[in-house]
């Protein structure tokens, strides 16, 4: 088992080194337009210097900083919305039908209102994350707890548990394991806004510097940003899948945990 | 211990139940039967206070806290490990943590899981999720016993051990037991009285037959006493009767 694990990663790490050396044969030997498509080498040139003339820096902060306190105001305001809707009906007869529009329509098309009411800088940024997590979060809390199984209700009832150990035993367990299942996707959706807010209208963060890359069509620089944005990106996601396999445990059977 | 007088359940405009009466008293097994859709899971629903009846009574001599309910599903807390759900129920009585997870131990090794209390319901076998579910009842020092075809999803081998072992638990201690079942033969070699209800709606007891075999009793032996075979040729007889008259009934 291990050793085929082992295989399928070799292959897989063989045929990306394989696509980058065809990539930069190919633009080397004027195949393909560098201008429009750089060699793999020129492009980590572009990376490196952003990297040791430190210009990147202040990007990476102001990017950094938009998509987790985005992310973060995301999840307190998808709970606290999502338990609200789903425990209170009025506020579900409210929220529901504002949430399902939002979740209907690409909400980064928001980006522009942002900068028009916030302005240029971060909260505008952070606006545009917090409304693409929150709407994530609130759908997974809400369907969490209408879906909470039945029969674990009636089992702690039976036990003799009240409302209080309703909430702590059965409800908040099934709703966090519903709002970790979406967190990976929700870190993504959280960089996801601070890049088009960036995108949009900004001085400094990864989506002005890529729009910069753009305008000046600069096409190494435009696909180095493109990969370290994918790096950050899934950087957050492996944190965030690490959060949920260890909050999680009881879900996922390691292999010395078959049934005995 | 439990006395039911008359009692009518219902959903929405339907009566699924009508009029039903049924006793069981201290140290008494009683099994419930009938066909499928007669309401012997809403009879035991009422009891457990978790449905409403629409009119009539449930009497328990000794109240709530004495009854434990075993479900058809084992219904254990996925996030829980067995031995945090076995102290569940403690927990929710007012014991300490550490009192209730020794306590869940000891009851876990009684039921043979020595050594698996760490584990989560998914890392165990549906015999071992089952016993965890016993363990978590009868944590609880219950009176009264009510179970809904608990061991219906086992295999057969695993189900004959559990139910003999739990015999052997409810004759020990004197438990009373309300049992649901479908199967007639598992009623009659476990119970002391079984109930037939008719084909629902508008469920109610057709009989009760007494089960006049000694106890303790083994499963294997009780269905060789003389006493049985006649008793299930009577009972299996009857349900068909009901079940072959509801058909007539729907046909007109």
């Amino acid at each position: 088992m291990t050793a085929d694990i082992k295989k399928t990663g070799v292959r897989r790490f063989f045929s990306l080194f394989m696509l980058v050396i065809v990539w930069e044969v190919l633009s080397r030997a004027g195949i393909i337009n560098p201008f429009y498509v750089p060699a793999p080498t020129e492009v980590l040139r572009v990376i490196f210097s952003l990297f040791s003339e430190g210009t990147i820096f202040s990007h990476l902060e102001a990017t950094f900083f938009a998509s987790l306190v985005g992310l973060a105001i995301g999840l307190v305001l998808g709970i606290f919305l999502g338990f609200a809707a789903a425990l209170i009906s009025w506020v579900a007869d409210v929220l529901e039908p504002i949430m399902l529009l939002l979740n209907a329509i690409p909400r980064v098309i928001l980006a522009p209102l942002f900068v028009i009411w916030l302005g240029i800088e971060i909260p505008s940024k952070i606006a545009l994350a917090v409304v693409l997590v929150a709407v994530l979060i609130f759908f997974a809390v809400y369907n969490g707890i209408k879906d909470v199984n039945p029969l674990l209700v009636d089992r702690v009832r039976t036990l003799g548990g009240g409302r209080m150990v309703l909430l702590r035993e059965v409800y908040v367990p099934s709703v966090t394991a519903w709002v970790l299942g979406s967190l990976k996707i929700a870190v993504g959706f959280a960089f996801t806004g601070a890049c088009v807010g960036e995108f949009v209208a900004a001085t400094r963060g990864l989506g002005y510097l890529l729009q910069f890359a753009q305008s000046t069509y600069n096409a190494a620089l435009t696909i180095g940003l493109i990969f370290l944005i994918m790096t950050f990106v899934l950087m957050l996601f492996f944190c965030a899948e690490a959060i949920e396999r260890r909050l999680l445990r009881w879900r996922y059977r390691g292999p010395s945990e078959k049934p005995a | 211990m439990l006395r039911v007088r008359d009692l009518e359940l219902g959903y929405g405009q339907e009566l699924i139940i009508a009029g039903v009466n049924l006793e069981v008293a201290a140290g008494q097994f009683v099994s419930l039967v009938g066909p499928s859709g007669s309401g012997k899971t809403s009879i035991l629903r009422a009891v457990n206070g978790l449905l409403i009846p629409r009119s009539g009574s449930v009497e328990l001599s000794d109240g709530d806290a004495a009854l434990g309910f075993l479900f058809q599903d084992d219904a254990l807390l996925p996030w829980r490990t067995a031995r945090e759900n076995v102290a569940l129920g403690l927990r929710i009585r007012k014991f300490s943590k550490d009192a209730a997870l020794t306590e869940a131990d000891g009851w876990l090794a009684r039921l043979g899981l020595e050594g698996f209390g760490g584990r989560f319901p998914h890392q165990l076998s549906g015999g071992q999720r089952k016993r965890v579910a016993i363990a978590q009842i009868l944590a609880l020092k219950p009176k009264l016993l009510l179970m809904d075809e608990p061991f219906a999803s086992l295999d057969a081998i695993v189900r004959m051990r559990i139910t003999q072992e739990l015999l052997n638990w409810v004759e020990r201690e004197h438990l009373s037991v309300l049992l649901v079942t479908h199967d007639l033969e598992e009623a009659l070699t476990v119970s002391d009285t079984v109930y037939l209800l008719s084909q629902g709606p508008r469920a109610r007891v057709l009989a009760s037959y007494d089960v006049a075999i000694p106890r303790p009793r083994d499963i294997f032996a009780t269905r060789k006493h003389p006493n049985f075979t006649p008793l299930l040729e009577r009972l299996w007889n009857d349900l068909s009767e009901t079940m072959n008259s509801s058909e007539v009934e729907a046909q007109k």
